[in-house]
């Protein structure tokens, strides 16, 4: 084809194009067809309602000033940075109290009585998107705080809340807090209805009338941030009791008998830590008792409802930090005279990655989009995106060829993250074991024989 | 090799080979992981590596190292095939992926050079080698094997031209992986419109290396980006005959077959540590390889792991490393380290959130095996690679 006929090809081409296409029509039809040349992330926002597009606006703000240039150093040095500014850049921002609405908390009314976790979701996804482990250490937090919100006591929401706030939002010296249900022994069973039956606990409490309280002895493993934490809510049996006596506490730094074992060595998520809790007889006071004596195990799966599609969140920030990095090397890498993205088969493989990022996008906004999240929904919306996550940093390390594993292009990272969220807030086979527990009764039913 | 002949390696003799092989990773590797860090000591690692020349595990040039003809890719695979090198490399990888990588890398350079036949090696003869053949971030594609001058899709940009007493080189070599401390390069060029092999002394003026840096597996063996700015090399430092595309596909043949066993030796370890664990820990009341999920992944794993040894055994008795074995053994590479990367991904599962963690070794071998499937050649190059053997073939 000469250089003449070449032109009068790609004139036809462009005429083609839906966006001068659509020149074509009357003015209904071309109000009806949307070419508006945006990006997906855009679109998505658009989407959301105002106060939720707002904090995804500050999310992918925050999350490029200050995550983006610690997260290669966090992760390679996990132990030689210092957490402190970060939390504190976050909390007077108002990313740490998005677990309530004004004046105890930072979320926006409105969507937050429609959806309790979508303002949390939207922002995990952003944070996971440059560092999974600076995101765990933003986000485990609400993890500890949850259990107070769910307790379902007004006196424990208040008591804690708004001194929370007000040194979060106000004074930028947040508590950092971790939720502690994990035991060598016991670790999917606490997860799951008959696991949890036969789970073989030893973090007990014993109560001491004389004393106003509870002694805690026992130990926790694998707490995500368990060794910043300023508080941790623990789960415990009463003494001489089963799980069906858990009791949520709720366990502060400095208290007697209280320290942190060994951190793990992770592989991935390195930013936060994953640390062992030992409890030697800690004395907790009466009113550090979370909620209703005996209602620790109701409250344990009922803050699993709430923080798995937070976790799915942050998968598909993983996997689209992968996406999104993999997607700047194609730009810039020639292969010969083309560049990478000019090629066809790396074009399918992009989009691919792109819709299953987007799949898994809508699932968790749906799983949100809720004032109470409830089992099946969460445990799908978690396991979709974490299985999503996955797949699309294997597709980007491919891509990438032997450049895909190497740790300053920053994908083999957001692969290693990604792992994690298979396993962490129940195993994807665990989830999927939660979500046909919800609808025994319904979708799932069983006829008697 | 024994007087200039080879002995037929028999049955007894390929036992133990293995034997031989375990007892390496027994005595020698095993030693290394006793510490906290899930990719071993690796300032133990040099004197492992000695031990696998003395004991002939690791093949060398050098006619008078043990390795020689029946180490891993000695001499011997021309008249045996490739059953004992894909063995060996399993067994090694079960223990440790980075090793098995660091010996098979030594192999197939070694192997490049004993191909100069009755031609003089230079002396001294190198003992360890390392392979140059990457640009960029792939493999050359096919386009490019058959002409490396055209831009098929991108042309070969490390050169060799001819001076009065060699040749000169120039140029940017990627993704080398090798044992540490290598003495020599074997190199691949673009000489006019052909290839050329060199062997490249490693401390030549002009020569470079740069360290990869860090990276997610494969720790134990060396990568490197070696730069060659206006090297000279002599005449005899040509180790083709001319044109070097039949020792390119031996090259790749090879490096492929072999990165496939070692993903394989790796997904049999993850899969053994999963029994063990399965068999020992407690969840619900019994032990987890009674929880039917758990079951399920073991099993998946172990039928994917056994698929892809048969994939990667099917080369077994190939001694047939020309253009011909190209596609085959890209092919197996494509398969075995899919069938081992979701193998090892599931056996980790089991072990829940220890599985993530330094303590089991398990997440090493996720790294390892993934490092597999991309390096030296991606899926999509493999895909393209393939089609276009086929297509070649065809015509």
């Amino acid at each position: 084809m000469n250089s003449d006929a070449k032109n009068v090809l790609r004139e036809r081409i462009e005429l083609l194009h839906p966006k001068n296409a659509v020149k074509n029509m009357n003015l209904i039809g071309r109000m009806l067809a949307d070419n508006r040349e945006m990006s997906v992330w855009e679109h998505d926002t658009k989407t959301l309602p105002l106060g939720v597009r707002r904090w995804r606006r500050r999310a992918l703000k925050f999350a490029r000033e200050y995550i983006r240039p610690l997260a290669p150093e966090a992760d390679l040095h996990p132990h030689d940075y210092d957490p402190k500014p970060i939390l504190s850049a976050a909390a007077r921002k108002g990313f740490q109290t998005l677990l309530f609405t004004p004046p105890i908390g930072s979320a926006s009314t409105l969507p937050f009585l429609r959806g309790t976790t979508l303002q949390i979701a939207v922002v995990g996804e952003e944070f996971a998107t440059e560092c999974g482990g600076l995101a765990l250490l933003l986000l485990a937090h609400n993890l500890g705080i949850v259990p107070l919100l769910l307790s379902g006591s007004i006196r424990t929401i208040i008591r804690h809340f708004f001194p929370f706030y007000i040194k979060s939002r106000i004074l930028g010296r947040p508590d950092c807090m971790a939720f502690a249900i994990t035991e060598p022994g016991a670790g999917s069973d606490v997860e799951e209805t008959e696991g949890g039956a036969m789970a073989n606990l030893v973090t007990t409490a014993k109560y001491m009338p004389a004393m106003g309280g509870y002694i805690l002895h026992g130990q926790k493993c694998f707490i995500s941030d368990g060794a910043k934490a300023d508080k941790v809510t623990v789960y415990a049996k009463l003494e001489g009791e089963g799980i069906e006596s858990w009791t949520c506490f709720l366990v502060e730094k400095g208290m007697k008998g209280f320290s942190v074992g060994r951190s793990e060595r992770k592989m991935g998520q390195r930013a936060s830590d994953a640390s062992e809790l030992i409890f030697d007889n800690v004395f907790v006071p009466k009113k550090n008792v979370v909620g209703k004596l005996r209602s620790g195990w109701a409250n344990n799966r009922n803050v699993l409802n709430y923080s798995r599609p937070v976790v799915g969140a942050m998968a598909l920030g993983h996997g689209r930090g992968a996406f999104e990095r993999c997607l700047e090397f194609c730009r810039r890498t020639k292969l010969g005279p083309k560049k990478l993205i000019e090629y066809q088969e790396i074009q399918v493989e992009l989009a691919d990655m792109m819709i299953s990022l987007w799949a898994a996008r809508s699932m968790i906004w749906q799983s949100c989009r809720q004032f109470r999240c409830y089992q099946s929904a969460s445990a799908a919306a978690k396991v979709t995106a974490s299985d999503t996550a996955f797949k699309v940093c294997n597709q980007a390390m491919e891509i990438m060829g032997d450049h895909g594993y190497i740790h300053s292009n920053g994908v083999e990272r957001a692969w290693r993250d990604s792992r994690l969220t298979q396993i962490y807030e129940g195993t994807n086979q665990i989830n999927r074991l939660a979500l046909f527990e919800h609808h025994m009764s319904s979708d799932f039913y069983i006829e008697e024989s | 090799m024994k007087n200039g002949t080879y002995m037929h390696i028999s049955a007894e003799d390929m036992e133990s080979y293995r034997d031989l092989a375990r007892q390496f990773c027994k005595k020698s590797l095993q030693p290394l992981f006793e510490g906290e860090y899930s990719d071993g000591n690796l300032s133990l690692l040099p004197e492992k590596i000695e031990t696998a020349f003395k004991i002939g595990l690791a093949a060398s040039p050098e006619p008078s190292m043990p390795g020689n003809c029946y180490g891993i890719w000695g001499a011997s695979v021309d008249e045996e095939g490739m059953k004992s090198s894909l063995h060996l490399l399993s067994i090694i990888a079960e223990t440790c992926g980075g090793v098995a990588m660091s010996l098979h890398a030594q192999g197939v350079a070694s192997n490049l050079v004993m191909q100069k036949g009755a031609e003089p090696v230079p002396v001294p003869v190198p003992v360890r080698v390392g392979l140059c053949l990457q640009e960029g971030f792939t493999p050359p594609y096919l386009g490019t094997i058959l002409t490396p001058d055209r831009d098929v899709p991108a042309r070969v940009m490390v050169t060799a031209d001819k001076t009065a007493n060699g040749y000169l080189i120039n140029g940017h070599k990627s993704f080398v992986y090798s044992m540490h401390d290598v003495d020599t390069y074997v190199v691949f060029v673009r000489f006019g419109e052909t290839w050329a092999c060199f062997l490249v002394p490693s401390r030549s003026a002009g020569v470079s290396r740069n360290d990869a840096g860090v990276r997610t597996g494969l720790r134990a063996c060396s990568l490197g980006h070696v730069d060659f700015r206006n090297v000279e090399v002599p005449r005899d430092a040509r180790i083709d005959d001319g044109n070097a595309l039949a020792l390119m596909a031996r090259a790749l043949c090879m490096n492929w077959a072999g990165m496939a066993a070692i993903a394989v030796g790796i997904a049999r370890g993850a899969a053994a540590a999963a029994r063990i664990y399965a068999a020992q820990r407690y969840q619900g009341g019994a032990q987890i390889e009674e929880h039917p999920a758990v079951k399920a992944l073991i099993a998946g794993s172990e039928a994917s792991i056994g698929a892809a040894e048969s994939v990667v055994l099917s080369l077994s008795d190939c001694n047939d490393f020309s253009l011909r074995t190209l596609g085959k053994a890209a092919s197996v590479k494509l398969a075995a380290t899919d069938l081992c990367a979701r193998a090892v991904t599931d056996t980790l599962q089991t072990f829940g959130g220890y599985g993530y963690m330094e303590d089991f070794g398990m997440e090493k071998r996720l790294r390892d095996v993934t490092v597999l499937k991309s390096a030296a050649g991606s899926p999509l190059y493999l895909k393209q690679l393939i089609f276009d053997v086929e297509k070649e073939a065809a015509i």
